[in-house]
């Protein structure tokens, strides 16, 4: 059965313990609390649950809690991007293997890889595994990081008939299209899924949902907003994206030590940061506390699990 | 407040020896203002502003105020890399008589926020016009703005009606149009290229267009459609746009993407030659003429479009 991927899908932090372990039942309760408040998707480990500060062996293990915890509920996608491509296959052979419904990659970050090499770094992967794939697409300014251009999602839609989508961080609406266009057209039903939730732009070019950011902590609005969007209502839909995007700034800057301290704070104790990333402050959680109630988002949205 | 609309930016022609062709430049606005010109914006980058000297800017707006006749707006563009250099031509502009000022960021410096905020600043209160800011796209060599700068400028200058958004940048956009409406209620985002229904959807209007010299009937249509909120329904003309938008831009040796080259190129192969571009700009070579040729020949919607004057 061909997988549906739309609307606001969510990708669970990692609970830690207090001596930063992975907290494995806190975990469960995390992607159970997501599924439960109306996630069309799961997606884990995302930038968001410290994927590159897990060992490999927790990647399998939280990989293993949340494809038992969702129980096919929703499709579950796994990240397998990693710093060494031979990580990414051994994860991507283990997320086949537990179950899980596709796989999100990236051509190994750090190396400024040019078009071929991610060329070949993705059909590498992709050929491995007979799972849906998605790729990452993480452009920075002036060449840097992992971008996928027009002609790069051309030629691996040609090369890889499992290749069904996108996570675009482009954020950028000439480039969208020179993915959308081409991609659309090419494969209809292939999902372009924005990281974070910047979708209000991308939505009537095509975009199927987006990767949340907030909605660990403010669930309700994410489904307010694809509501909105799938109704048309523009007017709406801009005030539910105004407040995300005023949720982003809040957690952006050292993503996602804010996002865990709020969740902490909204009843949701998701423990601290792996180093090199911070841990949030008192003082931090309680700028954010008067900033999420000035946005009506305490009062509003769940407390606890 | 002034609300520019769907606003032209003409290309510059030039006679063969580097001289500006005025005969042309005259034909080059008739045929804006006939084919769904609100207003024009001149002398943009599409135009060559970097490569003409500022008595030569100061005339062009001279000249175009006086062949449109009142007929639409004119806004004058007023960038460059040294704040006096600007705030003269925008005083210039203003006793000229144009209906609003348009500036980027300094060119070529890469100063400090504070000091972009200070130049944007001189240059806007060195007229009573409406004054608009750029935010240039991201291959550009210059300085962007970000949000805070933006929002800073909105504080300091009242007659700062919008920005020119060419980064195409959603958060940008998102940003710049929540934040700042709470300072300004009634501050414009218009798009500083066809890529219309992004700006729209997340709360924008009005946009500044250069491919309306190639394809001037798409971009209107893509623009009304827009205008009325149908942004799902204008998906397919936003492709093809986008699909001119990168043929344009592609074509030419040029290491910003700035598709000068492509543009002239485009509006030669549409009846409509205006000469080459400037140097050190270089116009498409014989293999260059030919893809670009191709690529277009192969939009099918082009048909639908003026050819000639």
């Amino acid at each position: 059965m061909a997988i549906v991927l739309k609307g606001i899908m969510q990708a669970p932090v990692t609970p830690l313990k207090d001596d930063f372990s992975l907290d494995g039942k806190g975990f469960e309760k995390m992607v159970d609390f997501h599924v439960r408040h109306g996630a069309p998707a799961i997606a884990w480990p995302h930038h968001k649950a410290e994927s590159l500060n897990l060992t490999i062996a927790e990647r399998k293990l939280g990989a293993e809690i949340a494809v038992k915890t969702v129980a096919k509920r929703v499709p579950v996608s796994i990240f397998v991007g990693t710093l060494s491509e031979e990580d990414s296959l051994d994860l991507a052979r283990h997320a086949r293997k537990i179950g899980a419904d596709m796989i999100l990659t990236i051509s190994p970050y750090c190396r400024r890889p040019a078009q071929e090499e991610i060329y070949d770094s993705i059909v590498r992967i992709g050929t491995h595994t007979d799972l849906p794939v998605l790729t990452y697409n993480s452009p920075w300014r002036n060449g840097e990081g992992v971008e996928f251009t027009g002609d790069l999602t051309k030629r691996l839609i040609e090369r890889l008939p499992n290749y069904i989508g996108m996570k675009d961080a482009g954020f950028h609406s000439q480039k969208f299209l020179e993915i959308s266009r081409v991609a659309l057209n090419m494969r209809p039903g292939f999902s372009i899924i924005i990281g974070v939730e910047h979708l209000l732009a991308a939505y009537p070019m095509g975009a199927c949902g987006s990767f949340s950011s907030s909605g660990a902590i403010a669930p309700n609005l994410c489904n307010r907003f694809f509501a909105s969007l799938e109704a048309g209502d523009w007017g709406a839909a801009r005030e539910c994206q105004y407040k995300i995007s005023r949720l982003w700034r809040l957690f952006k800057e050292q993503y996602p030590s804010s996002l865990k301290g709020a969740m902490i704070m909204m009843g949701r104790p998701v423990g601290p940061v792996r180093s090199p990333l911070p841990t949030a402050t008192r003082e931090r959680i309680d700028f954010l506390k008067a900033q999420l109630e000035e946005l009506g988002i305490l009062q509003t949205e769940p407390h606890g699990w | 407040m002034f609300k520019p609309g769907l606003v032209h930016t003409p290309v510059t022609p030039f006679n063969g020896d580097q001289s500006i062709d005025y005969e042309t430049f005259a034909k080059v606005i008739e045929f804006h203002l006939a084919n769904g010109a609100d207003a024009l914006a001149l002398p943009m980058p599409e135009g060559e502003d970097l490569s003409l000297t500022d008595p030569e800017q100061r005339k062009l707006v001279e000249f175009a105020i006086g062949r449109v006749k009142g007929r639409v707006p004119v806004i004058a563009h007023v960038s460059d890399a040294g704040t006096t250099l600007a705030v003269e031509r925008a005083v210039h502009a203003e006793k000229a008589g144009a209906a609003a000022i348009v500036s980027h960021p300094p060119y070529f410096w890469h100063p400090k926020p504070a000091m972009v905020v200070e130049h944007l600043v001189q240059i806007g209160t060195a007229t009573g016009l409406p004054f608009f800011i750029c935010n240039p796209p991201v291959e550009s060599a210059g300085t962007s703005l970000t949000t805070e700068t933006a929002l800073q400028l909105i504080e300091r200058l009242p007659n700062l009606a919008g920005v020119v958004d060419s980064s195409f940048d959603w958060v940008f956009m998102v940003e710049v149009i929540s934040n700042g409406r709470r300072i300004r209620p009634e501050l414009q985002l218009l798009c500083g290229a066809e890529f219309m229904v992004a700006a729209g959807v997340v709360g924008g209007g009005g946009a500044f267009s250069g491919l309306s010299g190639i394809a001037p009937k798409l971009v209107r249509e893509l623009y009304d459609l827009c205008g009325k909120e149908k942004y799902v329904e204008a998906r397919g003309l936003q492709e093809k746009v986008a699909a001119l938008h990168h043929t344009v831009k592609e074509a030419g040796a040029s290491g910003l993407k700035d598709g000068l080259a492509g543009v002239k190129g485009a509006m030669a192969w549409m009846g409509r030659g205006c000469g080459l571009p400037r140097p050190p700009v270089k116009a498409l070579d014989e293999a260059g003429g030919e893809k670009l040729a191709a690529a277009l020949g192969g939009m099918v919607f082009l048909k639908d479009e003026p050819q000639g004057w």
